[in-house]
């Protein structure tokens, strides 16, 4: 199978990254030969029809930051509307550029296009998924192919494809959870050092867990992106990113930390999927609870009717759980081949 | 049939009598009373488990009874008959008047602040209290939406459970 990464950053070295290391287990276990004919970033492309070398283009970009100096076959400038286009066959799409929440793009005309062209689309991107899901949807249902997103939500914890297969015999009520990561990490570290949240902040950005512009994870940005592709694709509602209600952790202080901890409770960031609610706010939660994780873990409980409630917990973000997440997706179309 | 209750009684002298009182009189047996003094409610109060024996309908003039006597049921055969809430505001909670706060809060219908922590902070802006609510029992949902709209009014944030 056939496939081009479009954005190589994190997520798509990652996925490269890991389509080597699972090389000969895809072959034996599934007679799987993924072969990366495109990868392309904000310099360019590096395109062979016959396979890249992914080794190779992992050192090119490490030393250079460009995929477009792969030697022999890169191509500096071009951008990944034209490489889909035209210039190289392929089966599939893996769209992991940044996630832009104005208007979706670029990654919104690549799924389209690669769509109406045919082909499977696999990706990470929350902006796309959290303005067009409806449009999306229909337009692989038109063209007949396979659309997969399980890296979108909550990284490496399962929850888009488990909830439709592992659970497709119960109705999903209403789903919570802690979808952010960077969040997590920062609520975490407030209540064990008891420090404040621009202290945190900064401690975070210093780690490279929180980003140099904190906003999309702080304001729970992310988090609202991610409560709208839950609503749409597992509660079957036709939502978009403005009818989430959106408040941060900016303004939690120490204080109020303190007062929730004496009373056995902790702060968290949650998101809430409910047919009457969609929320992500800083709630609180019972130490002890299936809620209560630390870290920049990610959890999520899955109210059901038949199954009652199921949690699910996992690695939020990271490059290889990412990625991870891609690849499952990558192995369930092509089981469907 | 038999029924068990917790009962809630202030932590004076002769209230575990008031209680017992009206069980004998409408001719219900007490099959078991367990007073422990040192545990206590969020509001001081001294729950009191009592098991009684009688027909059914004995036994609601009992529940009646205890009541109108002024006395709070809160289990009935292990199930609850007021639930608490825990929420906490963040702002200016002082210059927003909190005796208001809290009377605000008390105007819901079946609902009580039960206890209030306050801790401030070196911004009069940032500071945090905590408000413990007893409410009755099924009606979570709605009394965490009145109390974030009070919030939302004056200017707070709102920490609500999940």
């Amino acid at each position: 199978m056939k496939v081009c990464i479009v954005g190589f950053g994190s997520v798509g070295q990652g996925v490269a990254r890991v389509m080597e290391m699972k090389k000969d287990e895809l072959q034996k276990e599934y007679g799987l030969d993924l072969e990366l004919v495109a990868a392309l970033d904000r310099s360019g492309a590096a395109i062979n029809p016959e396979g890249l070398d992914i080794k190779q283009l992992l050192v090119t970009k490490k030393l250079t930051g460009k995929v477009s100096e792969y030697p022999e076959y890169g191509e500096e400038g071009v951008s990944g509307l034209e490489v889909l286009m035209d210039k190289v066959e392929y089966h599939c799409l893996i769209e992991v550029t940044p996630t832009n929440i104005e208007d979706g793009e670029p990654a919104l005309s690549h799924i389209l296009k690669a769509m109406k062209d045919g082909k499977d689309v696999v990706t990470s991107n929350k902006g796309p998924l959290a303005l067009k899901f409806k449009e999306i949807a229909q337009a692989a249902r038109d063209n007949g192919v396979q659309f997969k997103y399980e890296a979108s939500v909550g990284g490496a914890m399962p929850i888009i494809n488990f909830a439709h297969e592992n659970l497709s015999a119960s109705k999903i009520e209403s789903i919570y959870g802690i979808l952010n990561g960077t969040t997590n990490y920062i609520l975490s570290r407030m209540v064990k050092e008891g420090s404040s949240y621009e202290q945190t902040l900064n401690e975070a950005q210093a780690m490279g867990i929180a980003e140099t512009d904190p906003t999309q994870d702080v304001e729970g940005e992310d988090a609202a992106c991610k409560v709208v592709i839950l609503a749409n694709s597992i509660l079957k509602m036709d939502v978009t990113y403005d009818d989430v209600e959106v408040t941060g952790i900016s303004q939690i202080t120490p204080e109020s930390i303190a007062l929730a901890k004496k009373e056995g409770y902790l702060i968290k960031l949650i998101g809430e999927v409910s047919p009457e609610s969609l929320e992500v706010s800083p709630r609180l939660v019972k130490e002890g609870s299936p809620f209560a994780v630390e870290g920049t873990l990610n959890v999520a409980t899955l109210k059901t009717d038949l199954a009652d409630d199921v949690t699910v917990v996992g690695k939020g973000a990271g490059s290889i759980e990412t990625a991870s997440a891609i690849l499952s997706d990558l192995i369930s179309i092509w089981k469907t081949k | 049939m038999r029924l068990k209750l917790v009962l809630e009684l202030l932590d004076v002298p002769g209230q575990l009598l008031d209680a017992l009182n009206p069980i004998g009189r409408l001719g219900a047996n007490i099959v078991a009373v367990i007073h422990q003094r040192d545990v206590k409610t969020e509001r001081g109060t001294i729950p009191v488990q009592i098991t009684i024996e009688g027909d059914k309908d004995t036994l609601n003039e009992v529940l009646n009874l205890i009541e109108e006597t002024g006395i709070g049921i809160m289990e009935v055969d292990g199930i609850l008959r007021k639930e608490k809430i825990t929420t906490i505001m963040l702002g200016n909670i002082i210059d927003q008047d909190l005796k208001d706060t809290v009377n605000q809060l008390n105007k819901i219908d079946g609902v009580m602040v039960a206890d209030l922590d306050l801790k401030m902070s070196d911004h009069p802006e940032k500071s945090a209290s905590r408000i413990v609510i007893e409410a009755e029992q099924g009606r979570r949902k709605e009394v965490l939406t009145k109390i974030k709209d009070i919030g939302n009014l004056k200017g707070f944030l709102v920490i609500n459970e999940v």
